[in-house]
């Protein structure tokens, strides 16, 4: 209990630290957001207005330290307050739009990824000096090519080339979102490409990962012991060698979750896919403070809770950890 | 225009789309037809999701059509034919107390899209919100009182002369309906989820994806409009590019990187494109450098710089070489002197060198800075570096991100830089927010206009002298000195027009504004001009 404790006093401070970078950041960029406005908008909107609509859209001449006070203030009050992008949206509606879609197809796709990943890579690791060895440059190739490459590709063979699948938006054009099976055949059409992006891209890791980890266990007294008592080889493979190999995994894959909130950015904005990615693209190109601030937030948090989560697992999994106390 | 963002992307669809080739199935089309004729897919302005905002007086939130298509002003301006005014839903409008009143008397028999009338309550009410509430205020109007005389005049009072601002606060200030907007306590974050305008259109369909706009049955004009169905889809640059190429858009007003193989693809007749000028691109000097302040040094520049070549080689051919008053031409003839007006721009290395024989070789030297998301700028640049070089002029020219080049040309931290001019129904317009002193700040104060910093007493009495009249004559007289300015001292050089971007397609509907008939600004995202094209569109083949 102890050991949970002071986890949790330091996951506090973490999140107070990446609270105030938060808050900080996005104050680093040159330039503020209506002077943007007044740039892009050429001619539409008269620079006499100005101060018009920097009181509008809640940018005040405060001290740093005043707006930080009361940035603190309103995140308690759990107000993120409205975005300036799409004002007079609030930034918590703006996320809780974009969310689902993130978190459905990074997560679905992560998921996957992670367990064909890690079944892969105990398999060759079982089967290595066979003809799986040659899965190896592959994987590490995947491994080096960044995701937005392979979305690019895909995008050209199987979108436009082939045009078996959309190269964009979140679901039809004529399908009206709701709770029915022809919106839900739309969005899994359209997912389909993306989410083969990141499986593809993300795969490679846990191949790799695993099956290096896997060759070091299987070369551990206890899994001698457990083939010369005649264990099956299938009950060896996974019970033994797998279930211990698999930490360090369990620990790379908490983190991914963490990151799924985050989006695959370049994934979302090769798709045009609605999710964070694009609306946290959208803030940055606007200087808009409080929709970067409440995205940043959100990501933070989830990596947060994801290391959490992880260090739970390996209390659960790992009897060592619960030992240190004593 | 989120132009970073379109440039970006478009490199990104034109990687996707290189040596593709091939028509394709047109996705988006549509199934929703209603009557004979085929609704028109538009798009405006790059958005992958659309926000439910309807309020015409947000600046960018609001989505495209709610001003014009569903809220109407009350006279309409031809930005291409300046003075070119149409009566719309006044019929005339008349100043009074030196002009710092106006009277406008209303079009009879207007109605709301719910059945109400529309009357001189309606033009008070919105123009009495503008006052109460500044944040909706974007023209900067001086409103003192709005009041309504009658059903059908309406005047309204201003704390200073505003003949100038008749552009905005007529043409460009939606009415908004009181008996519905009288209810919202603010209408500054009122999203108008269900607009009740007097406009051709109102709302019908409403997705993050997807919005459509059907026809008003009880429009004031007559058999109008003629498309019963506009869709609405959101495509961001690079998916728009794919769009194009797929013929799923009508109309679309986007930067297009090879606009013959991804738009056009050998069908000139029916997939059709205007890029007129809007306002100008120029060559910013920075008038606080003691060297760029010698007007000896900005003609030689001017002389040295191969205009023809940048528009060809950075600018795609998309637009023109600007004349050198900055004036959009054909159009603007009236405010340029008569004897400037056949004036044109030509290289002359020799003259330029001599203009420079005084000056100290070594003090020329310059940065040049441009936002490197603009790729055709930052080419520009480089073109602009090698005709300088050519006259002893060194210039390094520096990308930087767009957030960067806003804040350091708004606070005069540069030597050169190259931007565009806000423009508007005249040239005296982009004039002003070049020119005038009381627009040029300190240097580290961030400026909204004046970039160069340019200070003149002559200017700044010839923009006043517009200002306080009514008379066109007056205004065009005033305006052809500012031009006289422009082509004798250089305050900042001109290089070519700013495109307004807009392809359309001409297989539905015919009668888009072309450089035959300029009757309205054709790219979808200005409003309310593309209310008024959609009003003059007529089914192809009828």
């Amino acid at each position: 209990m102890r050991f949970l404790a002071r986890r949790l006093g330091f996951y506090l401070l973490t999140a107070w630290a990446a609270i105030t970078l938060n808050f900080l950041i996005p104050r680093l960029m040159p330039g503020d957001p209506v002077e943007l406005l007044v740039a892009r908008m050429k001619g539409n909107v008269d620079p006499a207005a100005i101060d018009a609509m920097r009181r509008a859209f809640g940018i005040s001449d405060a001290s740093p330290w005043r707006q930080y006070l009361d940035y603190l203030g309103n995140l308690a009050h759990g107000e993120l307050g409205r975005s300036i992008t799409f004002f007079p949206t609030e930034v918590s509606t703006v996320i809780a739009d974009s969310l689902p879609w993130t978190v459905g197809l990074v997560g679905v796709a992560t998921l996957i990824s992670y367990l064909i990943g890690t079944s892969l890579g105990v398999i060759m690791a079982w089967k290595r000096g066979t003809w799986l060895d040659g899965v190896l440059p592959g994987a590490t190739f995947m491994h080096a090519v960044p995701y937005f490459w392979v979305a690019l590709a895909l995008v050209f063979v199987f979108g436009v080339t082939l045009q078996w699948f959309p190269v964009s938006r979140a679901y039809g054009l004529d399908v009206m979102p709701g709770l029915t099976g022809e919106f839900a055949r739309s969005v899994l059409y359209h997912a389909t490409l993306p989410a083969i992006t990141i499986v593809l891209a993300s795969m490679a890791d846990r191949i790799l990962g695993m099956r290096n980890v896997m060759v070091t266990t299987l070369g551990e007294d206890y899994v001698v012991m457990a083939e010369a008592k005649g264990l099956t080889s299938r009950r060896v493979m996974w019970a033994y060698a797998a279930r211990n190999a698999i930490l360090p995994n369990i620990t790379s894959f908490a983190l991914s979750l963490g990151f799924v909130v985050g989006g695959s950015v370049l994934t979302e904005i090769v798709f045009s896919y609605p999710g964070i990615g694009s609306m946290l693209l959208k803030g940055v190109e606007n200087e808009d403070f409080p929709l970067m601030q409440g995205i940043f937030l959100v990501i933070s948090l989830a990596v947060l809770v994801a290391n959490f989560l992880a260090d739970l697992a390996y209390v659960v999994l790992d009897p060592r950890t619960r030992q240190e106390t004593e | 225009m989120s132009r970073p963002a379109s440039r970006i992307a478009a490199v990104l669809a034109a990687l996707a789309l290189a040596g593709c080739s091939g028509g394709g199935a047109g996705g988006g089309g549509g199934s929703a037809r209603s009557g004979g004729a085929p609704p028109l897919v538009i798009h405006a302005v790059d958005a992958g999701t659309f926000q439910e905002d309807f309020n015409p007086y947000h600046l960018e939130g609001v989505n495209f059509g709610t001003s014009g298509m569903i809220h109407e002003t009350l006279m309409y301006f031809n930005k291409l034919k300046p003075g070119e005014i149409t009566p719309w839903l006044a019929l005339d409008h008349k100043w009074s107390n030196e002009g710092r009143s106006v009277t406008f008397t209303l079009r009879p028999g207007v109605k709301w899209s719910d059945g109400q009338p529309f009357t001189a309550d309606d033009v008070a009410f919105t123009f009495q919100m503008l006052k109460k509430h500044p944040q909706l205020n974007r023209n900067a109007l001086e409103i003192e009182g709005a009041e309504a005389l009658a059903p059908d005049k309406v005047r309204l009072d201003f704390g200073a002369t505003s003949y100038a601002k008749l552009f905005n606060i007529a043409g460009s200030s939606p009415i908004v309906p009181k008996h519905v907007w009288e209810k919202e306590k603010d209408p500054s974050t009122f999203t108008n989820p269900k607009p009740v305008g007097t406009g051709p259109y109102t709302l019908s369909k409403f997705s993050a994806q997807l919005y459509e706009l059907v026809k008003n049955p009880s429009y004031w004009q007559p058999g109008k409009p003629e498309v019963p169905v506009l869709r609405f889809p959101a495509y961001t640059a690079n998916a728009l590019q794919t769009a194009l190429r797929q013929g799923e858009v009508d109309w679309a007003g986007a930067f297009v990187p090879d606009i013959q193989k991804i738009y056009v693809q050998g069908k000139p007749e029916q997939n059709k494109f205007y890029f007129p000028p809007e306002g100008v691109v120029t060559l910013l000097p920075n008038l606080t450098n003691p060297v760029l302040a010698k007007p000896e040094v900005r003609a030689a520049m001017s002389l040295a710089i191969d205009r023809d070549k940048i528009v060809r080689v950075a600018e795609r051919g998309y637009t023109k070489v600007a004349h050198p008053t900055g004036v959009p031409m054909p159009g603007g003839e009236a405010y340029v002197p008569p004897e400037y007006r056949d004036a044109a721009y030509k290289v002359d290395v020799e003259k330029a060198k001599e203009l420079l024989k005084d000056v100290d070789p070594a003090q020329l030297k310059f940065t040049l800075l441009v936002p490197s998301p603009f790729t055709d700028w930052v080419n520009a640049a480089q073109l602009i570096r090698e005709d300088l070089a050519k006259i002893g002029i060194t210039v390094e020219t520096r990308g930087v991100a767009f957030q960067d080049w806003v804040s350091k040309v708004g606070k005069g931290d540069y030597d050169l830089s190259i931007r565009a001019t806000a423009s508007g129904p005249t040239p005296y317009f982009q004039m002003r927010s070049m020119l005038f002193g009381g627009l040029a700040k300190p240097v580290g104060e961030a400026a909204t206009g004046n970039y160069e910093r340019w200070k003149d007493a002559e200017t700044d009495r010839l923009i006043d002298a517009y200002a306080a009249t009514e008379d066109e004559t007056e205004q065009q007289k005033a305006t052809q000195g500012l031009s006289k300015i422009m082509m004798e001292k250089a305050p900042t050089l001109p290089l070519f027009y700013s495109p307004s971007w807009a392809q359309y397609r001409t297989d539905k509907y015919v009668g888009w504004p072309s450089e035959q008939d300029p009757y309205a600004m054709p790219s979808p995202y200005t409003s309310p001009d593309a209310a008024v094209v959609l009003l003059r569109l007529k089914p192809a083949g009828s």
